[in-house]
């Protein structure tokens, strides 16, 4: 970062299916939360990003910049950017270049996704924009069957089994019983996933993140000082279409990101004391924890082996908001739900650093932010 | 929209470059198709294409396994909404059949198909005593009586036991020529054939036309080395006509026997043209020495002797 820049505020609306909240209302009532907690007037704001993906498909409703401008009192300048799942980060990476650059000196990041308002048909189609529309879809592929084809080949080539995937889900529910922010507070016993309903051999239901409507709102800003810094904000892109890819049991954007992402904090890995990684199918957390380096190929599950058994046993935090699993996915939400559960943890635990690991499509996109936490 | 006519058009023309074989890297059942495709769960795999490319696409048969090969066939696809029906590549698992592994090749025939009076026995005879170690003839079995002139080539035995050991699978190939005054039926028995093939030698066989077909039938044509004789002569008359005067030189037969016998030859001889498969090699019968030294040349297991 050429200039430090300060998470001075953040809120988010609790994940869930909300018939009662449209696309507006859920944007609103996270920047109103986000305001209030950067306890700063709304005038502050002097630009908007806003981070969505399927606003078009999911409510008809484009041009998102405007619409959270609108409300606004003084309408600030509004942009919307669009990177699939990844679109919460990279609306955070977009404003952070804004700051550094000092076109802005606070921005209210927004991210927000109405996907129930539409048939899970609809919306599932939707989601595929995320892949190769030409070298994806027309195979009859949808994206928990991309995954599908990852998990059905890493068990190929590590051996991991169906029993050792249910740990994933498993332990993401458990961990979100805590989060009042998630769509899902219950524990759900490995078992039970294990024989949920299949979905994309050998992905289950429970292995799959929902669709969940959610918006969550961080104000940034060079100014409006906070104990929370952004150390680093790193984006690093890959093919589009798993085909093009000479392995598709790792995620060369996510190794890229980090790696970068450490070197911009001056850090190394042992520094992390929490993560938050995308964990849009159990699969994907498991070679998360390897593209992030914190284990090696084929060892990623023992991770969570670690948690499952006993929380406490891993040198630092893993989803400890319950992950996109458990807290819903409402997409272009996401990225900034990771951020603001990041801060979190580190205000309530007092600890230094932690990482919000946010990734588009099937590891397409990443980015990759480094908090840090100064007492004042 | 995503499949309109333009889109499809535009796809149709990468197709043709991946109708190609292919290894499955990894593959999915999608129980819950997008809509457009038909409902039924459907199977997709990341196949690598034997140029090193990749794809995704739907297996349509066989049972897919990582690693497997696959092989492309254009299949319907799905309709749009215009009713355009499109077609795509899908792929098919080929399961290879599991063969027995104790079956060994158990050796190889050597047949000579001519017409009457072409020399057959004469050429088998030399080929017997020349190459001892190596050949031995396989007997005739028949149903007819012994007559003066056969030479040893023939077991005799009657029509009933011909019927009972046909019956039983003993004999290779057979065959039931009428002729003027009975049937007569012809035949091999395999565990004549199979004898010869233990002692480590080669079976040579005097056949005709049909024997020579079911033989091929049995065995495998690949397992018969095939010599069709031709009589001396650039044409068919004169081929004809050589064939007359051997068989007047022999002395065995009457006159009208004769004119039935070339009458089987002229057939025999359009045999050689219409089954030209059936045969290895067509050797024309001038000169015992040199058709001798012909089958020297292109029998493989008389070539060290």
């Amino acid at each position: 970062m050429n200039s430090p820049i300060f998470l001075t505020g953040y809120g988010q609306t609790k994940f869930g299916e909300w018939w009662d909240k449209g696309l507006r209302d859920l944007a609103e009532e996270a920047m109103t939360a986000a305001i209030t907690n950067a306890n700063i007037p709304s005038t502050a704001v002097d630009m908007i990003i806003v981070g969505n993906m399927i606003g078009e498909l999911g409510s008809d409703q484009a041009h998102l910049g405007s619409l959270v401008s609108s409300l606004l009192p003084h309408h600030p300048p509004a942009l919307r950017v669009e990177a699939a799942c990844a679109s919460g980060s990279v609306a955070l990476h977009t404003a952070c270049a804004l700051l550094e650059s000092n076109r802005a000196k606070t921005v209210l990041v927004l991210g927000a996704e109405k996907m129930t308002d539409a048939s899970t048909e609809a919306i599932a189609a939707a989601l595929m924009g995320a892949a190769d529309s030409e070298k994806d879809r027309p195979s009859g592929l949808t994206f928990p069957g991309i995954f599908g084809l990852i998990a059905a080949r890493y068990m190929h080539e590590y051996g991991l089994t169906r029993e050792d995937l249910s740990l994933v889900s498993a332990v993401h529910h458990r961990q979100a019983v805590e989060n009042p922010f998630a769509q899902f507070r219950s524990e759900i016993s490995p078992e039970h996933i294990s024989c949920s309903s299949p979905i994309s051999d050998p992905l289950r239901l429970l292995d799959c993140s929902p669709i969940t409507d959610g918006a969550a709102a961080c104000i940034l800003s060079t100014t409006c000082q906070s104990s929370i810094r952004i150390a680093a904000s790193q984006l690093a892109t890959d093919t589009l279409s798993i085909s093009d890819r000479p392995s598709i049991t790792s995620f060369t954007a996510t190794q890229k990101a980090f790696q970068e992402a450490l070197q911009e904090a001056g850090i190394t890995r042992d520094d992390i004391a929490c993560l938050e990684t995308h964990d849009c199918f159990s699969i994907a957390a498991v070679i998360n924890m390897e593209d992030l380096g914190f284990a090696e190929c084929g060892e990623g599950i023992e991770i969570y082996r670690k948690i499952f058994e006993n929380p406490e046993a891993s040198p630092f935090a893993v989803n400890r908001s319950g992950g996109l699993k458990a807290c819903g996915h409402p997409v272009g939400a996401t990225g900034i739900k990771q951020v603001i559960d990041t801060a979190k943890y580190l205000k309530t635990t007092n600890t230094r650093f932690g990482a919000a690991h946010n990734f588009g499509g099937a590891g397409a996109t990443c980015c990759l932010h480094i908090l840090e936490h100064t007492a004042l | 929209m995503p499949d309109s006519s333009p889109v499809a058009h535009r796809h149709a023309r990468q197709v043709q470059k991946n109708m190609q074989q292919g290894t499955i890297v990894s593959f999915t059942t999608v129980r819950h198709p997008p809509a457009g495709f038909p409902v039924q769960p459907r199977v997709i795999a990341l196949i690598t294409l034997d140029d090193a490319s990749m794809i995704l696409a739907p297996i349509t048969s066989g049972a897919p396994m990582i690693g497997a090969r696959v092989f492309p066939r254009m299949q319907l696809s799905r309709i749009n909404e215009n009713h355009l029906r499109l077609y795509d590549i899908a792929f098919e698992v080929l399961t290879p059949k599991s063969v027995p592994l104790d079956v060994s090749f158990p050796g190889y025939l050597l047949a000579l198909t001519g017409p009457s009076g072409v020399g057959k026995t004469t050429i088998s005879r030399q080929l017997v005593s020349m190459f001892a170690t190596h050949t031995e003839n396989v007997p005739i079995l028949t149903t007819r009586k012994p007559k003066k002139g056969d030479d040893g080539e023939y077991k005799y035995i009657s029509k009933k036991e011909f019927e009972i050991m046909r019956a039983r699978g003993e004999i290779v190939a057979a065959v039931d020529l009428p002729s003027r005054s009975e049937e007569r039926s012809y035949g091999y028995l395999a565990t004549d054939i199979e004898a010869i093939w233990h002692k480590g030698m080669l079976p040579v066989v005097i056949t005709e036309m049909h024997l020579l077909e079911s033989l091929a039938m049995h065995y495998g044509r690949r397992s018969i080395l095939s010599f069709g004789l031709l009589p001396p002569g650039r044409s068919k008359r004169a081929m004809l006509s050589a064939l007359l005067h051997r068989l007047r030189t022999r002395g065995r037969e009457t006159e009208e026997a004769m004119q039935d016998r070339l009458q089987n030859a002229e057939r025999d001889l359009a045999f050689f043209k219409e089954r030209e498969d059936l045969f290895d090699h067509l050797i024309t019968n001038d000169n015992l020495d040199s058709v001798m030294a012909l089958f020297q040349q292109k029998v493989p297991s008389l070539q060290e002797a």
